[in-house]
């Protein structure tokens, strides 16, 4: 890896790697599989059998985070339709979109997919049951850690017969958090930080979200990590409490200091107002749990610890 | 009424043209012929053609869509024309009497997980919302019960006061739950959408609608009697205290499992009763038939509505019911020379 590192800033990366993919995909998609004939069972990750034909031709995404996931591991040529809030990779804008929230079943049925990708972050499981009896295959994929969002890449490339590629994307991406990790594990201080979902209500994140994996990596500790409820409205107090010292949000790109103070005038004594720390985060970078979230942890990482996003970029 | 056996035939048979169109129309624009060709396969010549989209969508989507649309409109209506002949008073509706809102909650602790799957999932579903329900209208009745009898204002408040609290539990143990679509949840159980019906839910529902149907067709005499007054019913040899219990217990069960299916679709049973004896007087032996008939229609053209008002999206079709019922009822309240009893 370092030859694409000397290669200048870090940033551009996942970019890359997703590139190379889209390249190379071509390859593999006709490689024959010993299980070719007849129906396979395969155990999602919400423990439901789903008995599909290996490899998947034609897929749908009911999520854009799946949509990445399925790009991630090559499998882009085989999507047959996508949610009307995918927008990634671009080229996937211009096949045929059907509403996911709720789920537009004879859109989806229209289509005639072979397997309908959804993820237990936004779509719900009720939803399979209509598919099931529709004899459309729902398998569903489940991120509470950046580990899930490697394991989903390879689950989505053997489905749609990429292993090759998605193994070796998730190794790529494996190895730059891993470079990431020994970067920012030896920090003695770490920053406590809150994400926050807008600048007005306190939307969160709570226990066995990924987001503070991304918050951790780039050498920082999320102060919602523990909160019991996955998606917590948090409280002033709660915050008056903590005390973050930074403020990280999905805000639109001019929100700083002065918008997240005239929301939250109580705010003004904590360490991240004091010091001016609030930091917009391009939402999608950050919401959708795939391989773009490494580029968020690093977007993070340049916020926390400037120095050593720099030194990552210099090095090797 | 010597028309009244007329108007029943004709909305009886009113029901196939509503069926057809609403299986004609949705999301996907498919054109009118082929729809008839392949209802036309599917009923005469039992073509179970899987593979095809538009077999997939008519037949496996719309259809039992639809049917249980019939079934539950039906069901919630005959459920009104029961409250409105229990309480003597036309102001009675399974979802004003707080009757749904209780099914509701019961039935949304159940799928969050607070209540433990005592029996098979399908069946205990429908077994929480019932006690939910039974619970709500329960409590609601012994609130308006006075010495002289049902007390209708008590009532009314009792069942607004249920309905309020029964909703907010409802909202409470989404919000608490892990469904990071909480927000929709609470939007399914407190204003009902029909979307995840199939022909696996629907004979459940079809049961259960037929069954109230049915109990309040034999019940209809002694309905027709209890109008009169408790007293002068037990005078006429109705056996007024079983009857009542009957109806409460037949109102919760049936509303009961249909907002355990589809969430608490409103109004309905307040409505269609009220056309209903509008048209027809007030005899239950043509109130009832004629109800359910016109409640199964009227939910077919709302959730109609519901599924192409906005292109791809589906609405919750208890705002339908609310936004095309309410003003028609208030219109209906105020134009027409109304007597109940």
């Amino acid at each position: 890896m370092p030859l694409i590192l000397r290669a200048g800033s870090i940033f551009p990366w996942i970019p890359c790697i997703l590139l190379l993919v889209s390249l190379v995909q071509g390859c593999a998609a006709d490689r024959p599989r010993p299980d070719e004939s007849g129906r396979q069972t395969v155990v999602d990750d919400l423990g439901r059998s789903v008995s599909v034909r290996l490899p998947v031709r034609r897929v749908v995404t009911l999520a854009p985070s799946v949509t990445e996931i399925l790009y991630a591991a090559g499998g882009l040529s085989t999507l047959v339709g996508v949610s009307t809030a995918d927008d990634y990779p671009p080229s996937v804008t211009s096949l045929p979109t059907f509403s996911a929230l709720p789920v537009n079943f004879e859109a989806i049925v229209a289509l005639q997919p072979d397997l309908v990708l959804a993820t237990t972050q936004v779509n719900n499981p009720r939803d399979a049951k209509v598919l099931d009896e529709l004899e459309v295959p729902i398998f569903f994929l489940r991120t509470q850690s950046l580990n899930d969002v490697l394991r989903n890449v390879r689950t989505v490339g053997m489905l749609v017969g990429t292993e090759k590629i998605a193994f070796h994307t998730a190794d790529s991406l494996g190895r730059i958090i891993e470079r990431l990790r020994n970067a920012t594990d030896t920090l003695s201080s770490r920053p406590r930080v809150l994400v926050l979902l807008s600048e007005e209500k306190l939307f969160s994140f709570g226990i066995g979200s990924y987001i503070h994996d991304l918050i951790d990596l780039a050498g920082g500790k999320s102060i919602t990590a523990q909160i019991e409820r996955d998606a917590p409205i948090l409280s002033e107090e709660f915050i008056l409490v903590q005390r973050p010292d930074v403020i990280l949000g999905t805000f639109p790109e001019h929100v700083g200091v002065a918008e997240i103070l005239s929301f939250h005038p109580e705010w003004s004594g904590i360490p991240a107002i004091i010091s001016g720390s609030v930091f917009a985060i391009p939402p999608d970078i950050l919401l959708r749990p795939g391989p773009r979230n490494i580029e968020g942890s690093l977007k993070i990482l340049a916020v926390l610890h400037p120095d050593i996003a720099e030194t990552l970029r210099l090095t090797d | 009424m010597r028309r009244a056996p007329l108007v029943l035939a004709f909305t009886a048979i009113a029901t196939i043209p509503a069926i057809v169109i609403a299986v004609s129309f949705g999301s996907e624009n498919i054109p009118v012929g082929t729809v008839y060709q392949v209802l036309l396969d599917f009923v005469f010549k039992q073509v179970n053609d899987i593979t095809s989209p538009e077999f997939k969508i008519i037949i496996r989507l719309r259809l039992p869509r639809i049917l249980a649309a019939f079934f539950i409109g039906g069901g919630l209506s005959i459920i009104g024309v029961a409250m409105q002949a229990l309480i003597r008073n036309p102001l009675a509706d399974p979802y004003i009497l707080g009757i749904s809102s209780g099914a509701s909650a019961g039935a949304s602790l159940f799928f969050l997980g607070f209540i433990p799957p005592f029996v098979a999932v399908w069946l205990s579903v429908p077994l929480a919302a019932f006690s939910g329900a039974l619970l709500s209208i329960t409590i609601v009745y012994l609130v308006a019960r006075t010495s002289e009898g049902l007390s209708v204002s008590r009532l009314l408040l009792a069942g607004v006061a249920m309905a309020a609290l029964m909703g907010s539990i409802t909202s409470f143990i989404t919000y608490l739950s892990p469904d990071p679509n909480q927000l929709r949840d609470i939007l399914f159980w407190l204003l009902g959408s029909l979307a995840r019906n199939t022909w696996g839910t629907l004979p459940l529902v079809a049961t259960t609608s037929l069954l109230g149907f049915i109990t309040l067709l034999l019940l209809s005499p002694h309905l027709d009697v209890l109008l009169l007054g408790e007293e002068p019913a037990a005078g006429l040899g109705v056996r007024v205290e079983l009857i009542k219990k009957t109806l409460i217990v037949l109102s919760a069960l049936v509303t009961g499992i249909l907002v355990a299916n589809s969430g608490a679709i409103g109004f309905i049973g307040l409505i269609i009763p009220h056309v209903a004896r509008s048209i027809i007087g007030i005899n239950h032996r043509f109130v009832v038939p004629l109800s359910y008939a016109g409640g199964g229609i009227f939910l077919i053209v709302a959730d109609l509505i519901a599924r192409t008002l906005l292109t791809g999206e589906d609405l919750p079709v208890g705002i339908v019911t609310a936004i095309a019922g309410v003003p028609f009822f208030l219109l209906l309240l105020r134009r027409t020379q109304y007597k109940f009893s």
